[in-house]
């Protein structure tokens, strides 16, 4: 009872931050952090509930992103229909290259390597693929994204606070379907899978089916986030799929934790708002992700949220 | 119900299991002695289908399983537990049950389980991963993780995984190893009130003298073939049998 | 035509040896520490930058300049193994983990160093080489020799000495090897160093033919590991010929295939390896 009492006051308060701060900079990191939660959450999916390292997850990111572009310039679809379509390409890609990693039974990091593989394929077709993505120089979004608001129609949203209760509702919509996800009979055999995979199968656990709705759930989920990612942003670069990137998601999901499923929000919200409170550049930036990764493995494998969890059971205990 | 005829296994040139014939019955609960080496284990995989057989027929209810994989062969009713207790050392001993009824629960509800994931929890494998506890006396143990129970406990959660699966013949390889005289004697305790909820049980062991106590009907292996067959009384004072225990020298008990 | 094909032969041969030398350092580590270490690229890139900073800023021979690069980057190895790798030892998701950050961080140290400036050491070796009809720089050939000639050293080592063997036996059975008294994290220890000293060497002479820059070590550590998978990995032999393979594909395929595809083989030689034959094409070879 006391941890739902827990969850209604935080959203309370996130939903109400707005009315209290005017500074549209603390606004526009906090969009940046949900939404590079959401990438989180859907990672941790994955890894930390299934057991698989994946590093298709930013190609799902960044292919999306794209994508929605791609579909909006073509076929003429409106920013919804450009999100939706996007998933979908992201959904099918997944399974395809989901079920050729399960199919022959990798394991933990000859999965890791092939979905890097699989991840630099996209990069690459990205990067050179100049008629549609215009190569490694970027496309600047002129589209903006569109919320139908009852009583007001279709509407762009170009405020930062329109923007910051999309995003709070887009992590909050990852985190409830993760949580319930996570807790039911399909959890359990994701914790069988990631314990203890061949006793599962004795067990009569589909193996291959289950890691494979993990890797394709948590990929179509971070590839909503990318559609809106790249929309905030506003411009489109093939490093949305750079092994950087999947760093990132690695580096906010440890340093978070993996043992709750909104553990890795707080990663993103320390990964997103360090380089903007001290003013690092990209390079240093880049070697705070790395120490983080170091630190996080081998002195803090429970990351912020489990370290702390764990102090206050031994305090009860 | 269960009928093994000609069973053989052969692993290149040695031959684990060597024309074994014998039939249990509905109800009872058969032992199987030998001394290491024997085949006990052997044999019992190949009727839980973690091994193919060489020859033989393996008749479970009026079919022929032989060569089925193991999570067919669970699904019909046969399970098998392990010796040494495999395990998720995160989860608690109620998980584990939770998880073990999966196959049931995919069995009863097909489809529709799915429906239980975004709405109402699925309760009645709850109730019944309880009553498992209670009937393996483990309802202490029920909130603790895998890795923080003792080796006992760890022996009885895997009988309690295999119960999970709703099995009608429960084959048990070597539980009693390793256990303390109290727990020797709460397993004699959870495998004879299974036997009066109908259960069929096939049991290897060591330990002759908890085999002893425990079955209706006894089987003795040497070298993979069976050398003799009855009440544990007559099998364990067959003169073959006690020679292959205990060698040539010490013919009497 | 052929005279085309054949350059990129000799060429992809050559860029080859340089994906085989990183690749040699893979296998090794993999053999005995049980991770395939990622950060190989970057020791390799830290070898090139020595190399050039000993050269060009420092005035040394070209010669001494290597050596001091492969000195220096294995006594980086020596520090980065300590601190970190001895911490991840048959740990290959951590190991994967631990040296992806390892890279970032020490990219990053020498984009805020170096700048993306790319770098060039002054003409080593001017001067070029007929060989068969065709043109081949003569500093191409020597760092060609050279690799070809530390590794197959590496090979002899690894068959004759007493550590190389105890290595093998190492790699084949841990258990049975400490107890016949092998050194168990000492040697270790010692492949880690030693892989990294190759990609300091693979480096150095990297310099030598190319510019510089910060991220030359990811470009080639994911090429080597794909020569070192495709080879089989445990494959001394099979690094180089791996490597080879690698490189040769690369340069032929250049010529009928858009360059942009010139990373892709490499790729799919990986997926393809790591699903149909996942002990690699020589596996069990020396």
């Amino acid at each position: 009872m006391t941890r739902l009492a827990g969850t209604l006051v935080i959203a309370a308060l996130l939903a109400a931050l707005p009315l209290a701060t005017q500074s549209d900079f603390v606004l526009t990191i906090l969009v940046f952090a949900f939404l590079q939660g959401m990438v989180a959450v859907s990672f941790n999916l994955v890894f930390g509930y299934a057991g698989q390292l994946s590093m298709f997850h930013a190609a799902a990111f960044g292919i999306a992103a794209y994508a929605t572009h791609l579909f909006m310039q073509h076929l003429g679809v409106g920013y919804w229909g450009g999100v939706l379509l996007g998933a979908t390409l992201v959904a099918a890609i997944s399974v395809v290259v989901g079920a050729i990693c399960f199919r022959f039974r990798l394991r933990e990091f000859y999965f890791a390597v092939v979905t890097l593989a699989f991840s630099e394929m996209a990069r690459l077709t990205v990067l050179n693929w100049n008629s549609m993505t215009n190569g490694s120089l970027g496309i600047n979004l002129q589209e903006k994204a569109t919320l139908w608001i009852p009583g007001m129609g279709v509407t762009r949203i170009e405020s930062t606070v329109g923007w910051y209760y999309l995003a709070l509702a887009a992590l909050g919509l990852t985190l409830l379907a993760c949580w319930r996800l996570v807790h039911s009979w399909m959890g359990r055999a994701f914790a069988a899978i990631r314990l203890n995979d061949e006793l599962g199968d004795t067990l009569g656990i589909n193996v291959f089916r289950y890691k494979l709705v993990a890797f394709v759930a948590g990929s179509v989920m971070a590839a909503f986030a990318g559609s809106l990612y790249a929309y905030f942003l506003g411009s489109l670069e093939p490093g949305y799929l750079s092994i950087d990137q999947s760093l990132g998601i690695i580096a906010m999901v440890l340093l978070g934790g993996r043992s709750a499923v909104a553990a890795p929000v707080v990663g993103a919200l320390v990964l997103t708002a360090l380089p903007h409170l001290i003013n690092f550049s990209a390079e240093v930036r880049s070697m705070v992700y790395g120490a983080i990764l170091i630190f996080t493995i081998l002195v803090m494998p429970q990351g912020i949220y489990g370290t702390f969890a764990q102090l206050l059971r031994r305090r009860h205990a | 119900m269960l009928e093994v005829r000609a069973l053989t296994k052969r692993f290149g040139g040695l031959t684990a299991v060597s024309e074994v014939s014998f039939a249990i019955a509905k109800g009872e609960i058969v032992g199987i002695f030998g001394p290491n080496g024997s085949g006990k284990t052997t044999l019992l995989n190949l009727i839980a289908g973690l091994a193919r057989p060489s020859t033989g027929e393996i008749v479970w209810k009026g079919t022929d399983i032989a060569g089925w994989q193991a999570h067919e062969i669970a699904a019909t009713g046969l399970v098998k537990t392990f010796q040494n207790p495999q395990l998720f050392s995160e989860l608690t001993a109620l998980e584990h049950l939770l998880i073990a009824g999966h196959l049931a629960l995919k069995r009863r509800m097909g489809w529709r389980r799915l429906a239980t994931l975004f709405g109402r929890e699925q309760i009645s494998v709850d109730e019944r991963a309880r009553a498992v506890l209670a009937l393996c006396r483990l309802e202490s143990a029920r909130e603790a993780r895998a890795a923080e129970l003792s080796y006992g406990e760890e022996k009885m959660l895997g009988v309690a995984m295999g119960l999970m699966c709703d099995p009608e013949l429960l084959l048990l390889d070597e539980p009693a190893s390793g256990l303390g005289a109290e727990e020797i004697e709460s397993l004699e305790n959870v495998l004879r009130d299974l036997k009066r909820e109908g259960m069929t049980l096939c049991v290897i062991d060591h330990k002759v003298g908890f085999l002893r106590k425990l079955a209706d009907r006894a089987i003795s292996l040497h070298h993979g073939a069976k050398i003799a067959e009855g009440t544990p009384e007559e099998v364990l004072s067959n003169p073959d049998v006690v020679t292959a225990y205990l060698g040539r020298a010490h013919a009497a008990i | 035509m052929t005279q085309l094909i054949a350059g990129q032969l000799l060429n992809g041969a050559i860029v080859g040896t340089l994906y085989g030398i990183v690749a040699l350092g893979v296998t090794l580590t993999f053999g005995i520490t049980g991770i395939v270490n990622f950060a190989l690229g970057v020791f390799m890139m830290f070898g090139a930058y020595a190399a050039w900073y000993f050269s060009d800023t420092l005035g040394l021979p070209y010669p001494l300049a290597v050596l001091a690069a492969v000195a220096v980057t294995a006594a980086a190895g020596l520090v980065a193994d300590q601190a970190l790798f001895r911490f991840t030892r048959n740990n290959l998701v951590n190991g994967l983990l631990v040296s992806l950050g390892l890279i970032a961080v020490l990219e990053a140290c020498a984009l805020l160093v170096f700048t993306s400036t790319p770098k060039e050491l002054h003409r080593v070796l001017p001067g070029i080489v007929m060989v068969a009809g065709l043109v081949l720089p003569k500093m191409k050939l020597v760092v060609f020799a050279l690799l070809l000639v530390v590794i197959f050293a590496t090979y002899a080592a690894l068959t004759r000495t007493w550590t190389g063997r105890a290595a093998y036996a190492y790699a084949q059975n841990p258990e049975a090897a400490a107890l016949m008294g092998v050194a168990t994290s000492r040697l270790q220890t010692g492949v880690v160093v030693y892989s990294c000293g190759l990609a300091g060497l693979g480096g150095a002479l990297y310099a030598s033919l190319y510019s510089l820059e910060p991220t030359l070590g990811s470009l080639f550590i994911l090429k080597a590991i794909e020569a070192a998978i495709l080879a089989g990995i445990g494959s001394v032999t099979g690094a180089l010929l791996g490597g080879v393979i690698l490189g040769v594909t690369e340069g032929v395929g250049s010529i009928y295939l858009p360059l942009a595809f010139r990373d892709a083989y490499g790729l799919v030689f990986l997926v393809v390896i790591l699903l149909f034959k996942p002990a690699g094409l020589f596996a069990g070879r020396r």
